[in-house]
């Protein structure tokens, strides 16, 4: 019974398997060669290298910061927006007027370029910007070490959290309404009714926001080049900051050796932790 | 299946033929005009777009222009180079290093006979050209490197602009007394601080040794008490001397210029090529800027200036395999190197590269300031043959941030090096 159904579902999960097999799974396996060659822009030849794009990437101190900023960025990314959304489904989850015009004004930044808004961003936090003659205070928000990569992820988390909003609304909309006024007929109050029933009913939507805004946060550029280009120092030059830094000098094989750390991250990430979010989804 | 009815036979006839036609020449066979594709800057100023309008009208080719942003030049041009794409013509730095990068020997078309060599003086020596061949066709007056500084602010403070670090220094805190910042750095568009420290080397750099010496890896960046590593000490004293402005990490390279022309700063370090920008800082008043702003040579210890060809007007012939095109790009050459020229350094009031061609008359006094230091002392920028330095604007922001001392950031910058100089295969590596 099982395989039969499976045999069924595979016409219909056969234009996804080509999609991902011609844009991802093809241009991955003929590229990641790349990433153990001599590729440069100073000659012609090809030839394979081995680990020493990654040794020379080691040695000149840039792989082992770019991962940790990478990570702490993916997880900063990850925890603002799952907040933030999930505060704002909660707040916004009953269709009505006023609460339309909301969603739609959280959805906005979801339609505008990334670079245009870290421009904008960029100059709204400037020393002598917006928020600074707001707060009455004098501070280099994206200049500072100790500011500068949080407030980087509070701008991508702003740009996206109307989409991750908009899921977990959908999520909370599709929990039966009888299950809750059983819940409130049992004597269930609001707090309690959210941790034994909303939040676990909502976990397919989690499992999907989580997975996604982690994986998205992971292969950062465009924010990060737009807001402060990897500065101050190194304080927020994630893998892909420093992977077109290295294509820019013309080492084409350190490039393509930090992508290819990048798609590892992810795959290392992404297949745990949506694995671990499915199995709660099952159980919980 | 059915055939296609006779009219869709015929429409899909139709298309398929002109879609042939459309392939292959650019124009008609036998009148030997073709296209030829540019990749050129987009800062090219509007006398060297009106210069390639005059080969078009002249020659009768067409030329189409492709243009990379100049935010981010370099990058761009690599990444479509390594895509295998060949324009006809190809505007790119001169300094070898950036040469180097296009892997001449394979790539492009040796331009060693041609005549406007022979008239370009020693430029070829240091610039354009790999072992013993030229490859470029310089046009642009080399970049300038030096200190802009505001006279106003200078005559107010009752001191003369500094020609050494020594003097740079001293003068900070007399300038700060006066309310004023005295160096405008710009970490925020992060290619600005790597300036100061290439002045500095300008005293160890005459006649381009100590660039010698390290791209020919008989020293080293990280050589205790090398000139690069005093360099960046000198430059991390003045940070921590309070010299330069609080927002060193954020500012913006348009926001020095604008510190500049109003006099909130003394000093900016910067090239010639920069002169637009410190125009449009100043609402586009010559006279504000000639007014306020004067221009010295400035090295570890004596007045010198620090140049570099740019990109701006240095062209290169890709190789691509088709004749007709090949010739009509050597035409392009030998127009702009040819008697057209006179013409472009008129119209664009820049200084000739060739001796035979006269100074443009009504050149503006800041100008007129970068030639007369450019005369007195000027040597090329240590770096420019040295492949693997572009990591220098982003070691020295990490210096800013306290992350790095000089000595590291030298030896991180070597690393930087050495992997250029072994993939480019230059001896001694």
């Amino acid at each position: 019974m099982v395989m039969r159904n499976r045999a069924a579902w595979l016409p219909w999960a056969l234009p996804a398997i080509v999609l991902v097999t011609v844009f991802f799974v093809a241009p991955f396996l003929l590229n990641v060669r790349f990433a153990f060659s001599s590729w440069t822009s100073f000659r012609a030849e090809i030839t394979w290298n081995g680990l020493e794009n990654v040794r020379t990437l080691i040695d000149q101190d840039l792989l082992a910061n770019a991962v940790t900023v990478t990570v702490l960025y993916a997880i900063l990314c990850m925890a603002i927006q799952n907040t933030v959304s999930l505060s704002l489904a909660l707040a916004l989850q009953r269709t009505s007027g006023i609460n339309t015009v909301f969603r739609s004004a959280f959805f906005l930044p979801t339609l505008i370029s990334p670079l245009a808004a870290g421009y904008i961003w960029r100059g709204l936090l400037a020393p002598d910007g917006a928020v600074n003659s707001f707060l009455g205070i004098e501070w280099a928000w994206l200049g500072e070490p100790s500011t500068a990569l949080v407030v980087v992820a509070f701008i991508d988390a702003w740009k996206w959290s109307g989409l991750i909003t908009l899921v977990y609304i959908a999520g909370l909309n599709s929990i039966p309404k009888a299950l809750l006024e059983s819940a409130t007929v049992d004597g269930a109050g609001p707090w309690t009714r959210l941790r034994r029933v909303v939040f676990p009913m909502l976990a397919p939507a989690l499992t999907f926001n989580v997975a996604v805004t982690l994986v998205g946060a992971l292969s950062a550029y465009d924010v990060i080049a737009a807001t402060t280009g990897g500065g101050p120092g190194d304080h927020t030059r994630a893998l892909n900051v420093v992977m077109r830094q290295q294509w820019g000098q013309g080492f084409f094989g350190s490039a393509s050796a930090l992508g290819f750390t990048v798609t590892l991250l992810v795959i290392a990430t992404a297949v745990p932790l949506v694995w671990w979010l499915r199995r709660r989804e099952v159980t919980g | 299946m059915r055939a296609p009815s006779r009219p869709l036979g015929a429409a899909l006839g139709a298309v398929l033929a002109l879609s042939l036609s459309g392939c292959g020449s650019s124009a008609p066979e036998g009148t030997g005009q073709v296209k030829l594709t540019l990749w050129h800057n987009s800062a090219d100023p509007a006398p060297l777009l009106e210069m390639y309008k005059k080969f078009e009208k002249q020659s009768g080719h067409k030329i189409e222009l492709v243009s990379i942003p100049s935010d981010g030049f370099e990058d761009t041009t690599q990444t479509k180079w390594a895509t295998g794409d060949r324009p006809d013509i190809l505007e790119y730095h001169a300094t070898v290093s950036g040469l180097l990068a296009l892997n001449p020997a394979e790539n492009l078309r040796d331009l060693t006979g041609e005549a406007y060599i022979a008239r370009s003086g020693d430029l070829y020596q240091a610039a354009g050209s790999v072992n013993g061949k030229v490859y470029a066709a310089i046009t642009g007056f080399p970049q300038v490197f030096g200190l802009y500084y505001n006279k106003k602010v200078f005559t107010k403070a009752g001191l003369t602009p500094p020609t050494n670090f020594a003097e740079l220094a001293a003068a900070c805190p007399k300038l700060k007394a006066a309310g004023v910042t005295p160096v405008f750095e710009s970490g925020g568009s992060i290619w600005p601080v790597q300036i100061l420290p290439i002045l500095y080397l300008a005293g160890a750099n005459q006649s381009n040794a100590y660039g010698k010496a390290i791209a020919g890896h008989s020293s080293t960046l990280a050589d205790a008490g090398s000139p690069f590593v005093s360099g960046l000490t000198a430059y991390a004293k003045l940070k921590t001397d309070g010299c330069f402005n609080k927002d060193i990490v954020t500012a913006k390279f348009e926001d020095s210029m604008k510190a500049l022309v109003t006099g909130e700063a003394a000093m900016v370090a910067q090239h010639s090529d920069m002169l637009p920008a410190l125009l449009a800082a100043a609402g586009g008043d010559q006279k504000t800027v000639d007014e306020s702003v004067g221009f010295v040579g400035l090295s570890s210890d004596k007045p010198l200036v620090t140049y570099a060809p740019g990109p701006i007007g240095t062209f290169y012939l890709p190789k691509t395999g088709d004749a007709a095109r090949e010739k009509a790009s050597l035409d392009f050459v030998r127009f702009m190197t040819g008697p057209a020229y006179a013409e472009y350094v008129a119209a664009s009031k820049t200084f000739p590269v060739f001796k035979d061609v006269p100074d443009p008359q009504g050149v503006s006094s800041v100008l007129q300031d970068v030639k007369k230091a450019y005369d007195t002392g000027a040597v090329i920028a240590f770096n420019s043959d040295i492949p693997g330095m572009g990591g220098l604007a982003q070691l020295m922001s990490e210096l800013i941030a306290g992350q790095k001392d000089p000595q590291k950031a030298a030896t991180q910058l070597q690393g930087q090096v050495e992997q250029a100089a072994k993939a480019a295969g230059l001896p001694g590596w």
